[in-house]
């Protein structure tokens, strides 16, 4: 039996939109698991980002209630989910974000001292971390406009892995990368799965979507179904058709 | 609407904040610009005005009157010379009175006329600026009516040369030239029953009093020093008193001298921060908005329209602005008005002046044209396409600065110094800005300390010696006198300082006034003596720095002095400072005094013992000496007195000055925190997203302007302590101050310093509380 992490319980999120309200999520309830790679798939303005942004306390729903342990995140005030995520979850985006200002080693430097005081054993996590993701010393030190799309995303995944949050939430993490420096950021993402990291990623590719062991499709804001395709293998095509009947079901 | 307002209109219209900032310090700045010219350019003439209404003398004189043909001689003098056009001789008397006024005592030669004489006087005319139904009475000069000091009806208690007499209030007067008791002598105006009364009870020394309308007005100065020169050498034993045009314009402006001078710093100060603040403004506008202007360059814009709708929008936004201003001054003057005619004692109508809103409306409009267009020309470098693909690289990358793996400082100190360290145009406007706010933090702490909290130091650098009592006695008691304050158990010390009104000609320039001494040793005030020293020997003099100074008179030098017929040569010991005389006076011993003349009378400065009744030791030397007592006068009380008036005003000046900075500050935090929020909101997007609360990100941003405001409040203060006085020489030296000797207060300038950086953080943080408006799901991509 797998360990709930985070719990949503009929979750709506609505915006008004010139005058008129746009009703994202729709009464959504869903349990997370850990060590689960979930992977929230949908058409473009389905609610897939709305949904994850909510669950990770980047957002705060509209209704609904989540819960994380004890803690009922959706009451938590701003400052309150600021220090939520910074403790429990790692976040990597599609537009990347690292801070053009600071070297690439600061950037991983600045979400890590924000939790962890002991400098020295975040320096070596780091580098282990850089070293897992095969980002060399050199690329470290420059700053994230003078490397590669594919290595400042690679950073995204180090900075939002630094803290060893419970949840790392992906967005589109390889929709502004090219095909092979996505699939790079994919097997990242893969093997921090495999050793055991929870991971909730937001896609609308199917090679992306493979890699995970459920998958969670989204209509209309709300959860329209779910499929477990069970450990990643690579080059699975049993893994492959399965999805693809899923995503076929869905509407996809 | 031209393509250039249309573009001007969009810019204000995206920029509300920045344009309320600049149009607030613009504000500020011709608020008080407009003030500054309307008190240099009118105030003054004001005086000139009054002077031609009433006809005025340039140079008077009063003359204690021992010998009947005195008046005829004055007359034939004055008919004589041919540099003066008109004059008017009138019966007077004459004497020192000590009456009270603001809370203390005020002592002044006096010039006592008869009200109805007074009025008709051809040249040197009164005016009654107010009157009531009494008909036997004082018209007292109507500076005495300010400050709920004297009202009509009141009764006027005023000690005179024969005892102390008390008058009925029947009205005001205005006079130009001895209408207060900065005049040298001032005057008082009696009903004709009165009058009658000073001669039949010898209640004052009858004189002839002079007014005399020069041609030449500058050299009002030289024909008062011949006049005197020619009376002592025909009446040696005839005591003058005189004034001239000069003397008195200074004099009865000393305060709105000190005023304009800060009024004009100030507004200069201001309107440098604010154009520093608009070159900070358009090199963002440029940085945020290369795309546009590439776009706008592209759709066939010139940088010279894009240049002009920037001038335009900023001279256009800085002109109404310094209107604003000016209409505001206009609220303000009157409240200023009050304070300065407490002081000049002349009437003063605020009235629309075009000239000075012309000028501060076209220097600000030139000076902002001027930095807008310097900070728009790199406009013309932009090239549409670079423009619109990539707009400008806004980062150096060539150091990381503060690597956070090898920085000792805590995280968010860390990143607040790379904010830091990357902000050049930011550190260059904190820096401005307090440099100029610790100046004026440290002048405002140093006027705290020498004029508001204790008005002595002031006292010693501009009022000359001064001890507990004054007293003037004839010279045929002084033996006696002196041996009764040796054995009166509450006299402390005593030296001979003084001469009053005595004066001295300089062969060769003006008459200066003499303070006549025993011993220099024993004077209280030894910072009197800027350079060199006080007198020693009977050939030796000290003189005023500020005529030795306009004359190029060395210490060492040789100057030849003149009293009546009789000439010597005195080698200047050193030079002395206090306004009194404005620059005009010297010390002199007595032996070297007494080789030119006998004088006329002693002074002596009497320190008392510790809780010694002044005015009762002043009282029973006057009861007991009689006559033979010229004048008994409580020097702390006419200090208090006369120095209410500038510690109100500069009290008023400090606080008004306080506030501006403060507020200064708090735009131009605004405006940078401002411009900081909008040029990294991605940064602080990505950082709340991290896990940064708004508290964090509030603290980084403030912390991120600390080190140019520590450093440069640092430099400030340090400099500006060496700064404020030679600065305050030069605002006073219309009033013969060559040197500042104002204590700087180094632990006020500290904590002065040290509330202004607190006061710039808590300003920062406050502005930085805009960052919790910025969500990190702005950061998202859309559904």
């Amino acid at each position: 039996m797998k360990e709930i992490l985070l719990k949503a319980e009929k979750l709506s999120k609505s915006f008004s939109s010139g005058g008129a309200m746009q009703h994202v999520l729709k009464n959504v309830d869903l349990e997370l698991y850990e060590g689960d790679f979930t992977v929230i798939m949908g058409a473009s303005g389905a609610g897939k980002s709305t949904l994850m942004y909510a669950l990770s306390g980047m957002d705060t729903p509209t209704l609904g209630k989540i819960t994380f342990g004890d803690t009922v995140i959706s009451d938590l005030s701003q400052d309150g989910l600021a220090v939520f995520r910074r403790d429990h979850c790692g976040f990597v985006f599609q537009q990347i974000y690292l801070i053009d200002s600071m070297s690439v080693f600061d950037n991983v430097m600045t979400a890590g001292l924000l939790v962890n005081k002991d400098k020295s054993a975040l320096i070596k996590r780091a580098k282990e971390l850089f070293e897992a993701v095969d980002i060399p010393e050199t690329t470290q030190r420059k700053f994230s406009t003078q490397i590669s799309g594919g290595e400042a995303q690679r950073a995204g995944i180090v900075r939002a892995m630094i803290n060893s949050p419970e949840i790392l939430f992906a967005d589109e993490p390889t929709g502004a990368l090219n095909s092979q420096t996505g699939l790079d950021v994919l097997n990242t993402l893969t093997e921090f799965n495999e050793q055991g990291q929870s991971v909730v990623m937001v896609t609308h590719d199917m090679r992306s979507a493979r890699r995970g062991n459920r998958i969670l499709y989204l209509k209309d804001g709300s959860i329209l179904g779910e499929c477990e395709l069970g450990k990643y293998v690579p080059n699975d095509l049993a893994r492959h058709e399965k999805l693809s009947a899923f995503l076929k079901e869905m509407g996809w | 609407m031209s393509k250039n307002s249309l573009l001007a209109r969009a810019n204000i219209r995206k920029a509300k904040g920045q344009t309320v900032a600049i149009v607030v310090l613009v504000l500020l700045s011709s608020l008080m610009m407009n003030l500054w010219l309307m008190l240099s350019m009118d105030y003054k003439k004001n005086f000139e005005r009054c002077h031609d209404r009433l006809n005025d003398g340039h140079v008077n004189l009063a003359a204690y009157v021992t010998n009947d043909d005195f008046e005829k001689f004055a007359s034939d003098m004055l008919k004589e010379r041919a540099d003066i056009t008109d004059f008017t001789v009138s019966n007077a008397f004459v004497g020192p009175l000590t009456f009270e006024y603001n809370g203390g005592d005020m002592t002044s030669l006096a010039v006592l006329l008869e009200k109805d004489d007074a009025l008709s006087r051809n040249v040197g005319k009164f005016e009654i600026t107010e009157e009531g139904s009494e008909k036997s009475g004082i018209y007292l000069p109507m500076l005495y009516g300010t400050r709920d000091n004297y009202s009509i009806g009141d009764k006027f208690k005023v000690t005179l040369p024969n005892g102390e007499y008390e008058y009925t209030v029947c009205g005001f007067f205005n006079s130009a030239m001895i209408g207060s008791h900065n005049c040298n002598m001032m005057s008082l105006l009696f009903t004709s029953d009165k009058f009658e009364e000073l001669l039949t009870d010898n209640i004052a020394w009858k004189a002839v009093y002079a007014s005399a309308r020069v041609s030449d007005v500058p050299k009002s100065e030289e024909i008062v020093a011949a006049l005197k020169d020619a009376i002592a050498k025909e009446f040696p034993e005839i005591s003058v008193t005189t004034n001239n045009y000069q003397m008195i314009t200074t004099s009865r402006y000393i305060s709105q001298s000190i005023c304009a001078g800060i009024l004009s710093a100030m507004a200069f100060l201001v309107l440098l921060i604010g154009v520093v603040v608009i070159c900070s403004n358009i090199a963002n506008y440029i940085q945020e908005n290369m795309p546009n202007l590439g776009a706008l360059k592209a759709i066939g814009y010139t940088s010279r329209q894009i240049i002009a709708s920037m001038i335009a929008q900023f001279v256009g936004v800085s002109a109404a602005a310094a209107v604003i201003g000016i209409g505001l001054s206009y609220l303000v003057f009157p409240a200023i008005n009050e304070m300065m005619i407490a002081q000049t004692g002349i009437p003063y109508t605020v009235r629309f002046q075009i000239f000075p809103v012309l000028l501060t409306v076209a220097f600000i409009s030139i000076v902002v044209c001027a930095a807008v267009y310097f900070s728009a020309k790199k406009i013309k470098k932009i090239e549409p396409i670079m423009a619109m693909r990539q707009g400008i690289v806004t980062h150096s990358f060539k150091k990381n600065r503060v690597p956070l793996d090898s920085s000792s400082m805590p995280l968010n100190a860390a990143l607040a110094m790379k904010t830091t360290l990357s902000g050049f145009k930011q550190n260059i406007t904190v820096c401005i800005t307090m440099l100029v706010i610790s100046l004026v933090m440290v002048f405002a702490a140093t006027m705290f300390g020498n004029v508001i909290t204790d008005i002595d130091p002031m006292i010693d650098m501009i009022a000359g010696e001064r001890a507990d009592s004054s007293i003037t006695v004839n010279l045929s008691i002084e033996d006696e006198f002196v041996s009764a304050l040796e054995n009166d158990s509450r006299v402390e010390k005593f030296y001979l300082f003084g001469g009053g009104s005595t004066e001295i000609q300089h062969v060769g320039g003006i008459s200066l006034y003499v303070s006549v001494t025993n011993d220099c040793s024993k004077l209280n005030n030894q910072g009197m003596s800027v350079e060199g020293r006080y007198p020693k020997y009977d050939n030796e003099i000290s003189i005023a720095a500020k005529y030795a100074k306009d004359n190029d008179i060395k210490i060492g030098d040789e100057i030849l002095l003149s009293v009546g017929n009789k000439q010597e040569k005195y080698i200047v010991s050193g030079y002395t400072q206090n306004t009194n005389a404005l620059g005009k006076d010297c010390i002199i011993t007595r032996e070297g005094y007494e080789k030119l003349a006998e004088l006329p009378n002693v002074c002596y400065y009497i320190d008392l013992i510790e809780g010694a009744d002044i005015d009762g030791f002043n009282d029973e030397l006057s009861d007991r000496f009689g006559g033979d007592i010229l004048s008994a006068i409580n020097v702390y009380s006419i200090i208090e007195s006369s120095g209410s008036v500038y510690v109100l005003l500069v009290t008023v000046l400090v606080i008004a000055v306080v506030l501006i900075s403060c507020i200064v500050i708090i735009f131009v935090m605004y405006l940078l925190v401002r411009t900081m929020l909008n040029n990294k909101k991605r940064d602080y997007g990505i950082l709340k997203a991290l896990g940064f609360t708004t508290g964090q990100l509030v603290l980084q941003t403030a912390m991120s302007f600390m080190p140019s405001v520590i450093i440069s409040a640092v430099i400030g203060i340090a400099v500006s302590t060496q700064l404020v006085n030679p600065l305050l020489a030069v605002f006073l030296s219309g009033i013969g101050v060559v040197k500042s000797t104002f204590i700087i207060p180094v632990a006020g300038s500290i904590i002065a310093g040290a509330g202004l950086v607190l006061f710039a953080f808590g300003a920062a943080c406050l502005m930085s509380l805009r960052v919790r408006k910025i969500a990190p799901r702005e950061l998202l991509a859309g559904e």
